[in-house]
Parts: structure tokens; sequence; C-alpha cells
């Protein structure tokens, strides 16, 4: 069998001809018959079949008659060819259907009413649609159920050995974990090796079984599926936005189910390349801390040291209170805001314009700020869109994809399924750049291993590598020479021996990546939390857009550097202008023209040009006094910042500290009041994904406990200060947004833009330019050997995938240091021995655990968790041009304890 | 003629001849066999098919018939039934209703839900009484029904016989399904159709 698609960016194939039931059928020649029948809108029952992997053919359900052939023949395993004539309907066919069905139906257990299937079992349907009653030899398996994994249970009695979960597992998803065995006379599908399940856990092979057979540990039992409410709406743990359906039963999350499921197999294999519509880990079983016992009910306010439930009247009319005498008593600039960038759009722009009118500062800023936003002020500044330029087709269809500083499978799994997708079916040449192992490494063409912090060299040798072997492109170039000449100038003292050297990437190595890249015709870049992330991110982003420009490779079609945003809506937080340089739109808050518009619209001056504050300058001011109030809206600064930033000393000095979140955050417990928020299953709203798509959150539930949704809290306390707002719903701050930013709402899809580069690199590059490339001193090595990287599992989003009991049953805080086990061996310590972690910031003793993908001379800490305190390690460096505080990456010492 | 016709009339007036003929059906009623049940004192007997009360019966080694499959909420039309199932705490893979409702203000006892269990745990019973103060008590739960069951089994035994569901006790496991034991604490052996 071919691969499908059998058309693909570069290769188009030959269109055949067909009769089909005695009409002529246009198709693609080597395509599969049964993607040919199912074109015209017929369907033929098939139950091993699905869009999204080649065919199988086990079940045996697909059959038609074809000309010249005295037996029917599986339509789904045979290739359509010209002048082939099909007959799909007949009782004959019916009778030989019936009789697959009959053979599955007779070693299928009868055990419907106790299955997690029934009533969304394709078996079930099949033997009702053949009118299956009676079975004359029927025999049961009575095969243990393995339950041995913490969320998948395998019920083999109930295979029917389609080997769906097996062919998406291996092929779409390139996890391959499972395989077909042979035990006790029947053929049943094990974890490989017969061991426990041990996997990303994305349960795609759950969303396809057509049967029983796999169950899910998390909703076993609770439901049937007439019993439950089914909600289509946006996953909120990455920036991925993948649509999912949330599955409730009065005010109980029962579970999470894909657009990638069995009932949907019928489809065209190119449409994978915008997404196979399956979920991850987080997504389809992280659902369970919205209906969590630790869930906020009611307001807190603080009364004699301790926070106590009050009502919602008076802890509003406190708050409000309090915020109206510290703006009288101390000015408008003494109040600041932190949000989320898990909230909704709509949430966001009404959080902006609560602070810049209600509050009347423009003191606020988003956990973007933190996030991706050195990538959108560098994409700004240089091309003028401050956001990624490519969506996830431009990614599949790409020919040379480099990801640099990104563990994108943990990260941003579905964006990693792409990449994925654009190995296996579209042969893309992927190099992957990065101080760990990753996952992306592992699979990729090219993987490149460097030590920790070097990525921004690497990026000067790629450019280097380029000019030394031509790899320019003349007609980018030639527009811009006076630019060209001071790039080629600012990198003229760098020596790729020397990077070489530094960076432990090989010359040749960085000769053929920057090959690679320059030479195919849609090459993309992704960089993420390795770069953007870390100290000179800005720089470092603008150095990966010189690299695409003198490649030719800004403005192309299919091309572009890009980012993965960790939480769902960094990309609206910037797009709704919270942040203190940026009004809705991304447009600057000093520009005069956008001050005056937004001024109008909603009728009250903007606080004065040139003011506010970000969040590393927020909490210097609260720490001095000159703030005196703050909103926080969702975040968490206490445990996520480190200790070094000193957050604990600055929310003390704080008169008034109002947390709003769904849980009793560590900041939510120093608070003078708690406001319970609602999480986005029980709100509507738009989330903007890494791509731009603006994607629909709907409300699933009603609200738990007395909680409300955000945008209520802000619409009745900015009420409270004053303004007059009259919004009901989100739909009317939607109605607002479309007015103010017309076109931001695009139907789901990404809006095109196209990058200008001529203003950024025609007036004030050559003078910046040589700055960006200056060699900066190498750091010294002997004093600290190791390098503590923080960052993100896959299992885990930020601090909120840890309120959800599944993700934490999957991957518990082992509050262990993973180190290399050579490093391990030479310190002379073994799994679990404690051992004694100091930076220049602190020391602190915690167990280690032996993971070999993890570098020598690294050692690494999931960041989701502060126990022990790991992060209070590290030390901040905040850039000079975005403000952005970086804290993943300091140098340690490691002793045995 | 018309005089004959006014003597007559005058006679029966004047004998009270209406009131003779009265009392002719209230004195042959007091030779009768009473009609009337005399209803609190006397009961009537009721016939095996009779559909009363909803009750959930256990098996005869006092294990839970109900497998929580909630398809007496499925056919029951006037959506009377909760079902919340989960996973058996002390027995791991085994399928239980952990809570279990009817509410019999709405049922309109039409037996469906018996006919859709697939394990026989519901049967309906001879009891019809369910005057009370306090309408809240008329919420049957789980509790409740076993309760029921265990104080009527014979009758709702006889319900099922007699509506041609179970055939005995002893063959009631295998009437229907098997249903797949857990593997780690195997509470009963196979049927003897599939052993």
């Amino acid at each position: 069998m071919g691969l499908k698609p059998a058309t693909n960016p570069d290769v188009e194939a030959a269109t055949i001809e067909l009769s089909i039931d005695g009409k002529i059928v246009a198709a693609k020649n080597g395509v599969s018959l049964y993607d040919v029948i199912s074109s015209t809108g017929k369907i033929i029952p098939a139950m091993c079949y699905h869009y999204t992997f080649d065919p199988f053919g086990s079940c045996g359900m697909c059959l038609v008659m074809q000309e010249g052939k005295k037996a029917p023949v599986r339509s789904c395993t045979a290739k359509a060819a010209a002048g082939m004539i099909v007959r799909t309907e007949g009782e004959d066919l019916f009778l030989a259907r019936k009789k697959a069905v009959e053979k599955h139906l007779s070693v299928h257990p009868l055990d419907c009413p106790v299955c997690d299937a029934d009533g969304h079992c394709e078996l079930q349907d099949m033997a009702f649609q053949h009118g299956v009653t009676n079975l004359p030899n029927a025999k049961q398996k009575f095969i243990p159920e393995d339950t041995r994994s913490p969320v998948l249970d395998f019920n083999m009695n109930r295979c029917i050995a389609c080997a769906e979960c097996i062919n998406v597992c291996k092929d779409v998803l390139m996890i391959d974990v499972l395989q077909f065995t042979k035990k006790d006379g029947f053929t049943q599908v094990v974890p490989k090796g017969d061991v426990a399940l041990s996997c990303e856990f994305c349960g795609d092979c759950l969303a396809v079984c057509p049967v029983g057979a796999i169950t899910n540990k998390f909703s076993k039992y609770l439901y049937k599926p007439w019993q439950i409410k089914k909600t289509t709406t946006t996953c909120n743990y990455c920036g991925d936005g993948c649509q999912m359906h949330l599955e409730t039963k009065d005010a109980e999350v029962v579970r999470v189910t894909s657009l990638l499921s069995w009932k949907n197999k019928w489809g065209d294999r190119a449409d994978t390349a915008k997404g196979h519509g399956g979920l991850c880990v987080r997504g389809r079983f992280g659902f369970e801390y919205i209906d969590s016992q630790a869930r906020l009910k009611q307001p807190l306010l603080r009364k004699d040291n301790q926070l106590v439930p009050t009502p919602w009247l008076e802890a509003m009319h406190v708050v409000s209170e309090r915020f109206a005498e510290i703006q009288r008593k101390h000015g408008p600039d003494a109040i600041a805001g932190l949000i989320t960038a898990r909230c909704t759009n709509e949430e966001l722009y009404l959080f902006q314009k609560l602070m810049r009118t209600g509050f009347k500062t423009n003191h606020l800023d988003s956990s973007a700020r933190y996030g991706h936003l050195n990538f959108v002020h560098a994409s700004r500044q240089a091309l003028g869109i401050g956001r990624s330029p490519n969506d996830w087709e431009d990614l599949t269809k790409a020919k040379a994809i480099i990801v640099i500083g990104s563990n994108i499978t943990e990260t941003n799994p579905l964006t990693a399924v792409r990449i994925k997708e654009a190995l296996r079916v579209y042969q893309a040449q992927v190099v992957v750049i990065d101080s760990t192992v990753t996952n992306m490494a592992r699979l990729a063409s090219h993987p490149v291993l460097i030590n920790p912090g070097t990525e921004g060299l690497v990026i000067d040798g790629l450019i280097k590598a380029a000019l030394e072997l031509d790899l320019i492109d003349e007609a980018s170039v030639k527009q811009y020479p006076r630019a060209f000449e001071a790039l080629k100038a600012a990198v003229a003292h760098i020596s790729l021996e020397r990077i070489a050297a530094q960076t432990g990437m090989s010359v040749d190595c960085l000769r053929s990546t920057v090959a690679i890249f320059a030479e195919a015709p849609r090459s993309i870049i992704v960089c993420a939390e390795g770069i953007v992330r870390q100290a000179n991110g800005y720089q470092n982003v603008l150095k990966l857009i010189d690299l695409a420009w003198i490649t030719g490779k800004l403005g192309q079609p299919g091309c572009g550097v890009n980012t993965v945003t960790e939480e769902p809506n960094e990309q609206g937080a910037v797009d709704m202008g919270v942040a203190p340089e940026f009004l809705p739109g991304q447009a600057s808050f000093n520009d005069q023209a956008a001050r005056d518009r937004f001024g109008k619209a909603w009728d009250m001056p903007l606080p004065a040009a040139g003011s506010g504050a970000n969040l590393v300058e927020i909490l210097k001011r609260c720490k001095s006094g000159e703030i005196r109030a703050l909103y926080v809206v969702g975040e968490n600064p206490l445990a996520t910042l480190p200790a070094s930033m000193e957050v604990r000393a600055a929310l003390d000095r704080l008169e008034l500290l109002v947390v709003q979140d769904p849980f009793l955050t560590d900041t939510g417990r120093m608070a003078h009041a708690v406001l319970p928020a609602c999480t986005s299953a029980e709100k509507d709203g738009t989330f903007t994904n890494l791509e731009g798509r603006v994607l629909r959150v709907r409300e699933a539930m009603d609200p738990i406990g007395e909680s409300l949704p955000d945008w209520h809290i802000m619409t009745a306390l900015a009420n409270a200060l004053g303004c007059e707002w009259a919004y009901e719903s989100s739909n009317d701050i939607q109605a607002e947004i479309m007015k103010v930013l017309p076109g931001y709402y695009n139907l789901g899809q990404p809006r095109k833009v196209v990058p200008t580069v001529d203003r950024y690199l025609s007036s004030g590059y050559d003078s910046e330019v040589s700055a960006r490339y200056q060699a900066s001193a190498p750091a010294p090595k002997d004093q600290r050997p190791f390098t503590l990287l923080m960052g993100q599992v896959l299992y885990h989003s930020g601090k909120l995938s840890t309120a959800a009991p599944g993700l934490i049953k999957i991957s518990p805080n082992t509050g262990r240091l993973k180190m290399n086990p050579q490093d391990m061996e030479r310190l002379g310590v073994s799994e679990g021995a404690n051992v004694r972690l100091t930076s220049d910031s602190g020391s602190l003793q915690l167990a280690v655990q032996a993971d070999q993908f993890v570098t020598t001379q690294t050692c690494f800490f999931p960041e989701h968790f502060n126990e022990p305190p790991v992060k209070d390690l590290m030390a901040v460096q905040v850039d000079p041009t975005t403000g952005v505080p970086s804290f993943k990456q300091t140098r340690v010492t490691i002793d045995k304890a | 003629m018309r005089i004959t016709v006014l003597i007559k009339k005058v006679l029966q007036a004047a004998l009270f001849y209406e009131i003779w003929g009265a009392m002719k059906v209230t004195f042959k009623h007091m030779f009768h066999k009473p009609i009337t049940f005399q209803y609190p004192r006397e009961q009537r007997i009721l016939p095996d098919t009779h559909r009363g009360a909803l009750a959930l019966l256990r098996y005869d080694d006092h294990q839970e018939r109900c497998v929580g499959c909630d398809l007496c909420e499925a056919a029951c039309p006037s959506r009377c039934i909760k079902v919340i199932s989960a996973e058996d705490v002390k027995r791991p893979l085994q399928r239980i209703a952990s809570e279990f409702y009817i509410d019999i203000t709405k049922c309109v006892f039409c037996g469906y839900c018996v006919e859709a269990c697939p394990v026989n745990a519901l049967a309906m019973t001879k009891m019809y009484e369910f005057s009370t103060h306090d309408k809240r008590t008329l919420l049957f739960d789980k509790e409740r029904l076993y309760d029921i069951g265990e104080r009527h089994l014979e009758d709702a035994k006889k319900y099922l016989y007699a509506h041609n569901q179970e055939k005995n006790v002893e063959e009631s496991r295998e009437y229907r399904y098997y249903f797949p034991q857990s593997v780690l604490k195997p509470t009963q052996p196979p049927p003897k159709h599939l052993g």
C-alpha cells in the first residue's frame, strides 16, 4: 500500500475514472477504493478503517463486488484503478457483511449493559443494522482485564482485533507502544513487552476503539452515552487550542472525548495536515480539576488575619470600597493588576479596560510576559506581526523544520504531531537543536545535542555558515544592501570553530543544518522556551529572523519563524492589549492615533502615554510601597516566580491584595479578599491559539458553588467604581471587541498577514545589528559545573494541572532531580539518594533520579512543583528591551549529601 | 277504567307500596353475601402479574443483583428512575449502582424497567399502599428498594415468573447474561452453560 494522501504539495497524482454503482466517478490514482466510494457520499460499514492511517483490512465489512472477481473484495485495501466497475449494494453483499458481524459477535461477550461503550459501539450498531439475533456457535474468551496502567484498562474479551489502536499509535502519533500478541489462543492487543502501559497517554487509542476493549479508568462505569451532555469547547491547557467534547452529567464532568473517534472515520487524509482531531493526555484526562473539591465556592474576606467565607454582596462592597479609597488617597498609580493568559479574550479585554478606565492606571500585565512576549516583540519589531506566521498546515507540509530550544512534544503535543506527520508522510527534514534529548530529537532526521544555554551561539553559527556557504537569497538581500552589509560586518568576527567548541555542535553540523534550511522550498523555524524564555530571548528571535531573511524565507508561503505558547490564550492576552506597552490589536500604547481611537471608543481618557509598569516593575513598586493595591486574576506570582524576585516581601507590603481564582492559591492565602472565579468549562468566550485562530470556549455546565465568570466579577467591580458597563454576557463584550478590532473574530481561520520587513531593514537596522552579534563572554564553567533546567513535562501545564487528580496520578511530584546516570555515577550517588544542590541564590537538599535523556552536566526539575522549592534557586535576568524575566536556567553545583 | 287506576293508586299510596318494594331489596341484602371489601381490614387477593411497587432484588448469597447499567432509566417513560453507577470498591471491575432512586409519585407502573433489566434485579410487588404524611418519603432510594425487595421477595419472584422473565431461582443468574467477574477476586463460578 502506498501512503495516503496520494497528492502532496510536490507531486500531483493522476486522475482516473471508475464506475461505482453505475456512476462514473473521478478519483486520484492509487488511493483506497473505500475512500473513493465514501467520497461519493455512500457509506459502507467498516470497523477497522479510519482515514488518518493506512487501511488495515481486518474486519471484513467493507465488501464490494468488483466486476471480474467471483468473491466480494475488501474495498479498503483495494486500490482504485482506472476502469474498475464496482457494485456496493445488494442482497449478497448484505449477507456477506452480516456473516462478518456474526463472526465478530460469536467471540464477543454480551456484557453490553456493563460495558462503557454501550450505546457508543460500532459492533452493537452493526449487529442491529444487520439484524443479528442468533449466534449458533458463540464462545467466550475469559481473558483477565489488564488494569495495570494508571489510565487505560484493556478488556481483551471485547477486542475485535481491528488494530485501530495500534495503527493510530504507530502511524499517526509515532509513539508505537501497542502490539498484537497471541495469548491463550486469542489475538489480543497488549502494551509492547506485555508490561503495564506507560506512554504519552494521549488516549487516541481509546478514541478510535470501536468497541469497549479499551476503557478509561477515570470515567469507568460512570455514565451511559445517552445520559451525558456534550459540549464542544477549546482545551485550556496549552496554546494548541485543540477542540474537544466536554461530556458532563449534571454538575459533574464525566469524560472528555476528541473529534478523533471511530464515529467520524470518513475523511480526506490530506485534511489531517490541519490536525488529526486527537487530544493529548492533559486535554483528555486532565478534566478533573473542573469539579474538584478544592474549588473555591464562596468569596473569602480577611477578618482577624483569617480568610472567612463572606456573601458576594459584602465581599464586593468591601473590595470596591477599598480600591476606591486607595485610588482617592494615593492616586490611580497606586493600583496594579495581573491576569493569567488562561482567561478568555473577552475577559482579557475587559481586564485591561477595567484597569485603564476604571482604575485609570496602566500598571497591568499578563502571564504572557514570562511566556512568549519576547517573540511577540521581536516579530512585531521586524515583521510587523506579533505572532507566529505559520499555521499547522504549513508545519505539516514543510520540507525543512528547525526546532530549536523547544521540547515541543512535552509543551505542545499536538503541534508536535504536526511535525511528526511532516516527518512521516511528507518526508520533511527535521533538525532538532536542544540541550536535552527530547522526544522530537529521537524521531527527527537530524537531532543535534548542544550545551545548555548556547542556543544563541548556535544561531550565530548558522548565520555565519549561511554566509560562508553562500546560501544567500540574492533577491531578498539585494533590496536592502546596507542592512546586509551591516549584518555581514557584525558577524565577521565569528568563527565557526569557536562556536563549535562552545556549543558542542560541530562545524559540519552547522553547515549541513543551514544547507537543509536554505535549500528546502518550505522551511520553518520553531523556537520556544529555550529561546524566548531565556536571557537574550528578544535578540535571539531577531537573529532567527535574520537567518530567515538572508536565506529568502521571509514572507514566502509556508516559511517563517514561529513559536509555541504554554498557556491557551497568551496570544489573545497580547492581542487584547494586556501589557503596559500595548493597546488592543497590539497597537502601541504611546501611539497617539490609537490612543485617540480607544479613548473615544471607551469614552474616557487613557492613562498618560509612557506610563505603565510591567510584571517585574509592578513587583518592584509593590515592594517600594509605590503600588498599594494589586488585583490578581488567576495569577499566582508567589508560586511561579523565584524567591529572588522577592514576591512575598512585595505582596506583604500591599494594603489591598485581591485574588480572583478558581482555587485558593499560595498568593490567595496572602490576600485580603479572594473572589471565586469559574474555570473555562463554566463560561463562554474565545481563545486565540498559537496559529492566531480564534476558537470558541463554550459553557458546559453551571458554575460550581457561588463562583462567577471573571468578566462578570470585573463588570460588577467596574460599575462599583463608577463605570457604566452594561455587559450581560460575553457576547456583549465580543460585540464591543468586534467594533474596536474589526476582523479579529475570524471564524476559526487564522488571519493571513504578510510580513513587512521594509521599515525594519531600511531604518535603524544597521546600527543595532552589530550589538546583537557581539561575542558574549563564555560562562565560567569551573565554579558551578552543572546547569539546572526547569521546564514543562508532558503531563502538566503550569500549576493548573496539579489540581487535576488524574494527571497527578499519572505524573506525581516525585520531588526528585533528574540527572544523567553517568553524572550520578561520577558523583557516586544512587537512585533516590539525597544530594545538595547549590546555586548563587541558595541551596537545598533533594533526592535524585536517573534519566538517560537528560544530558551530562545538566539536571532537570519540572516547573510545576514547588516541593522542594527548586525554583527559588533560580536567578532572574530581565530583558532590557522587553522586560521579560527569565528564570528557567541557572548554574549549580551538586554535592553528595 | 280511570276509576280503577285511581283506586289502585290511592290504595298503593295508603299502604306505602313503593316503600315495601324498596324495603324488599334492602331485606334481600341482609341475607346476601356482601360484595364490598372492608378495605383497610380486608385485603384483596391480587394476581401474580400485578404491577405494584418496584423492588430491587439480591441473589441468594445476598449479593446485589443490580449492575448499575442504567437501562431501566433509559426505558422509563415517565423518567422517574435515576441510577448512579460506579465501580464497586470491594470488588474491582464490577459495575454497581452506587445510588438508585425511584420517584414513585411519578411512576406509571408500566413495568418497562423490569423488562429492560438484564439481570432481573428489578421486579414489581403487590404492594400498592403509598399514603404518607411526607411526600419526600416517596422518593425511594436504594436502601428502601432493597428493603421492599426483601419483604416482598416471594411476590417479586412470582411477578418475574408470571411475566416469563425468570424461570426459578437457580437459573436466574444464567438466565440472560453472564458478566465477566473481577480477575482478582472471582465471586461466582462461570455458569453451567458457559463452563
